[in-house]
């Protein structure tokens, strides 16, 4: 197994190095000068060639390629353009806003789609599954941006129960530990929930289906027979089999941890990753927008990676050897 | 789950809300203002920092050179005492001789001294810094074409000090304006990485504010400085900046009551905020930023294809006729109208109506009249000669694309009428948008026929950067006009302000006539002020214009300032 999973590794390397080579040129070569951005009415004309020195952009393509690789190769991933600091700052202090949004969002899905799917594919047929699905479909048909407003206007605005944006009160910082941990949890309550809810809704259908799979097999049929209880024949039996294939979902959903969520981010003024990379295209924030690439494409491969793994161990049937 | 679960799990829930509520209840912030912006200050160092919310913040922690207003019923910039205590002009208006208040402090207790001042100006001026307000210095001595710190700013005492300027002329006092930084902090500092300069991040000042914390992406945090005497430590104990990059939540933080200002409320929820949110003050901003169609006068295929060298007229938009046809057949009353209502003014030119004095009050707007559209574009050779609805001229259909950038409602919907409007006079449009960035790229480098874009005008009029000529850094149409380029020469070499206005008149009366671009209409911005914020100052300088003055008081309290 080790030797697998180092294997693994050892090949994102080169994967990796080519997606961040691809980045590098596609967003050096597509159309917006990042230094256009800063003219304004009472500026300089001379100031864009000396500020796209001061940025390295006067070099041609391929030394800036160099500077930049031997950047990486020493772990320097340079200045940002747009918010004059170091991008291993930036990432620092991004990076656990998203976790700790991501994460609690992943768990709201995965819990509630499970849920769903095992209510759902028990009571088949009844009045409780169709009107879980009809509500499934209609969540998750639902727009975040949208959702997300509706949210706001009416549990923020109207009720005032919820706070609308950002990730704690301005002033957190002055409050007692658990009176902040409070304080941040009533502010993650919204985007989380409008994060988790629609792939909960889908999550919910992989399960019901993989789990009405599982039901009709000859074994749990056995475990029934055997005279086991219906909550051992379905929580031990069926449940372990018909979570394989939301484990692979899970594997899959890894990247978003890090990745964030662009549209509740910026929703909700959260400030993590998904909206770091927005804004670092918009400003063609070369440096910021490589560091935002590399992060998602390493939780992608480790995402890949996890999921591989967790089959061995959820289904003793696979053996990497 | 059954019934019984939820109950108790909403139960719960309910609960912690409530108590959250009640530890909500002690306000551990003192006295404090919030502000929403809409993106991050870049950079707190006024020497390098480029974006306008970064300006607003500085404006309350650096020390200022002089106490700028603007008198709105004359139209211009005032200058009132402040780091500098009194200043003459010699040497025909050439020297300008500050007299420094000596006893200013630094936040960390260093006097700021003349020697901070010069050295400021020296990284203001410093290519290598790069710094956006390079061009204040121009007008200074320079030696090879750089700016000479040491020819153009001489030290007396250390209470005086004398710029000497190369000319003189009405910008001066605003030239020298710009904050100094403490030279104890950067005197060391490496000048190419200036912008990333750690110290930034803690800016040291003299200000009736200084910085406590800043989070990016979250919050900029100011609070009183006490020790302030320029002039005096903030009546607020703290004033929050906090980003809000989505305008509907903005809005509802500004109902709910959780920031204070905001800017800008969009027309549209202008009567529910009325209506609804009887403790929301809103303001309108006078008119500093326009809105405008640009019809390239130039060539553009020629001028690219001969690297920037023939410049020919445009094949459709080279004839002013044309132009005043298209002003004429755009309906622009009725755009501004349905866009703005009473928060947009019709512009006849880029002078904007602020600047009283200067204004060529005769000018009267083209009106929407696509008849006499027709007659001028009939008088210049356009006619539907095959009758397929579009007109031609030499075998040539008149048509072009229009550029806009994608995802403003208020510039798509611009783009629809104008091709709505043009296609009543036979002219036909294609509508095409682009990212922004791309958008004013090409716009600048004069690679487009037709676009829609904005323009912000400077505090003290400067048209040059518009109108000088084809290289003028935002003459994005290729306007070329001997008088008008004249005039401007005549306009930067008076001695004050007002000794211009009969050169402005006449521009504006040559720009109205040739129709460079056709000048929409200017937007005035609503600002949402809650009420229980007193003493805000919100002018064309901005929403944090003398922000030491604001206190919080009861809301239903009318407190006049």
């Amino acid at each position: 197994m080790l030797r697998y999973i180092s294997r693994r590794v050892l090949s994102a390397v080169p994967l990796l190095f080519g997606l961040l080579t691809i980045t590098f040129f596609i967003i050096r070569l597509a159309p917006g000068d990042p230094v256009s951005l800063y003219i304004q009415s009472d500026v300089d004309p001379q100031y864009a060639n000396n500020l796209r020195e001061a940025l390295g952009l006067a070099d041609p393509l391929p030394v800036q390629y160099v500077k930049w690789l031997k950047g990486t190769l020493t772990g320097e991933l340079g200045m940002s353009f747009s918010k004059h600091t170091e991008v291993t700052r930036i990432l620092a202090q991004t990076i656990p806003n998203t976790i700790l949004l991501t994460f609690f969002a992943l768990c709201f899905n995965f819990i509630l789609g499970i849920i769903i799917g095992i209510i759902t594919a028990l009571k088949r047929g009844s009045a409780v599954d169709h009107a879980v699905n009809i509500t499934s479909l209609f969540v998750y048909s639902m727009p975040e941006f949208w959702l997300g407003l509706m949210l706001i206007l009416g549990v923020s605005l109207h009720l005032g129960i919820l706070p609308a944006s950002g990730m704690h009160a301005p002033m957190a910082k002055y409050l007692s530990m658990p009176e902040y941990v409070w304080d941040v949890f009533k502010h993650m309550i919204l985007p989380v929930f409008v994060l988790g809810v629609a792939s909960a809704a889908a999550t919910g259908r992989y399960m019901r289906g993989s789990l009405l799979e599982v039901i009709n097999q000859d074994y749990v049929r056995t475990a029934r027979a055997k005279g086991l209880s219906e909550f051992l024949v379905i929580g031990k039996h069926a449940l372990r089999n018909a979570l394989i294939p939301i484990i692979t979902l899970l594997g899959l959903s890894l990247p978003f941890l890090l990745g964030g969520a662009v549209i509740v981010e910026t929703v909700f003024s959260w400030p993590g990753m998904g909206k770091l990379t927005i804004d670092a295209i918009f400003s063609r924030d070369y440096p910021l927008i490589i560091a935002c690439t590399m992060v998602s494409g390493v939780m992608v491969i480790l995402g890949n990676l996890v999921a591989d793994v967790l089959y061995a161990l959820v289904d003793p049937r696979i053996r990497y050897e | 789950m059954s019934p019984r679960y939820l109950f108790v799990a909403l139960l719960c829930c309910g609960l912690l809300v409530s108590c959250g509520n009640k530890s909500g209840e002690k306000d551990p912030m003192g006295e404090t203002a919030v502000v929403a912006l809409s993106g991050d200050a870049d950079n707190l160092n006024p020497v390098v920092a480029n974006s306008s919310t970064s300006a607003d913040i500085q404006g309350s922690i650096y020390p200022t050179m002089f106490d700028v207003t603007f008198n709105m019923r004359e139209g211009k910039l005032e200058f009132e005492p402040s780091l500098v205590t009194s200043w003459e002009f010699a040497n025909e208006g050439k020297d300008v001789i500050l007299h420094i208040r000596p006893d200013v402090r630094w936040e960390d207790g260093i006097l700021v001294t003349p020697q901070d001042i010069k050295f400021s100006y020296e990284l203001y001026g410093d290519p290598e810094v790069a710094s956006p307000r390079r061009s204040y210095l121009e007008s200074m001595i320079q030696t090879n074409d750089k700016f000479d710190v040491d020819k153009s700013i001489e030290i007396i005492d250390d209470t005086t000090m004398i710029f000497h300027f190369t000319r003189q002329y009405p910008l001066q006092l605003f030239h020298l304006n710009l904050s100094p930084v403490p030279r104890h902090i950067y005197r060391n500092a490496d000048r190419k990485t200036l912008r990333a300069n750690p110290a930034n991040e803690h800016p040291i000042g003299a200000g009736p504010f200084k910085l406590e914390e800043w989070t990016r992406q979250q919050q900029i945090v100011l609070t009183r400085n006490n020790n302030s005497t320029l002039p005096y430590p903030a009546k607020l104990e703290r004033v929050i900046f906090r980003v809000i990059s989505e305008p509907t939540t903005r809005l509802t933080e500004l109902k709910k009551g959780e920031i204070d200002i905001m800017r800008p409320v969009y027309p549209e929820d202008v009567s529910d905020i009325q209506e609804n949110n009887p403790n929301i003050k809103l303001q309108t901003l006078p008119p500093r930023s326009y809105e405008y169609i640009g019809w390239s006068n130039i060539d553009v295929k020629e001028y690219q294809a001969s690297g920037k060298k023939n410049i020919l007229p445009h094949p459709l938009f080279g004839d002013r006729r044309v132009r005043q046809a298209l002003t004429y057949a755009i309906n622009r009353k009725g755009i501004l109208d349905d866009q703005l209502g009473p928060y947009g003014e019709l512009a006849v030119t880029d002078f904007s109506p602020v600047f009283r004095w200067a204004i060529q009050h005769d000018l009267i707007p083209y009106p929407y009249d696509p008849e006499r559209a027709r007659q001028l574009l009939r008088a210049s050779g356009w006619s539907d000669s095959n009758g397929d609805g579009v007109l031609d001229k030499g075998g040539k259909d008149f048509e072009f694309t229009l550029y806009y950038n994608v995802g403003n409602k208020r510039r798509e919907y611009v783009a629809t009428m104008v091709q709505e409007n043009l296609k009543q006079v036979g002219i036909k449009v294609t509508l095409q948008s682009v990212e922004p960035v791309v958008l004013y790229q090409n716009i600048e480098a004069k690679k487009y026929d037709a676009f829609i874009a904005g323009f912000s005008v400077g505090l003290a009029i400067d048209p040059a950067d518009r109108w000088g000529d084809i290289n003028s850094p935002f003459n994005t149409v290729g306007f070329q006009n001997k008088r008008v380029a004249e005039l401007l020469k005549l306009g930067l070499h008076v001695a004050t302000e007002r000794d211009a206005g009969p050169f402005w008149k006449e521009i504006q009366a040559i720009l109205h006539q040739e129709q460079p671009c056709t000048f929409m209409y200017w937007v005035k911005d609503i600002v949402g002020v809650n009420r229980r914020l007193k003493h805000t100052n919100v002018n064309i300088l901005g929403v944090t214009d003398h922000m030491w003055d604001w206190m919080i008081g009861d809301p239903n309290s009318a407190v006049t300032y």
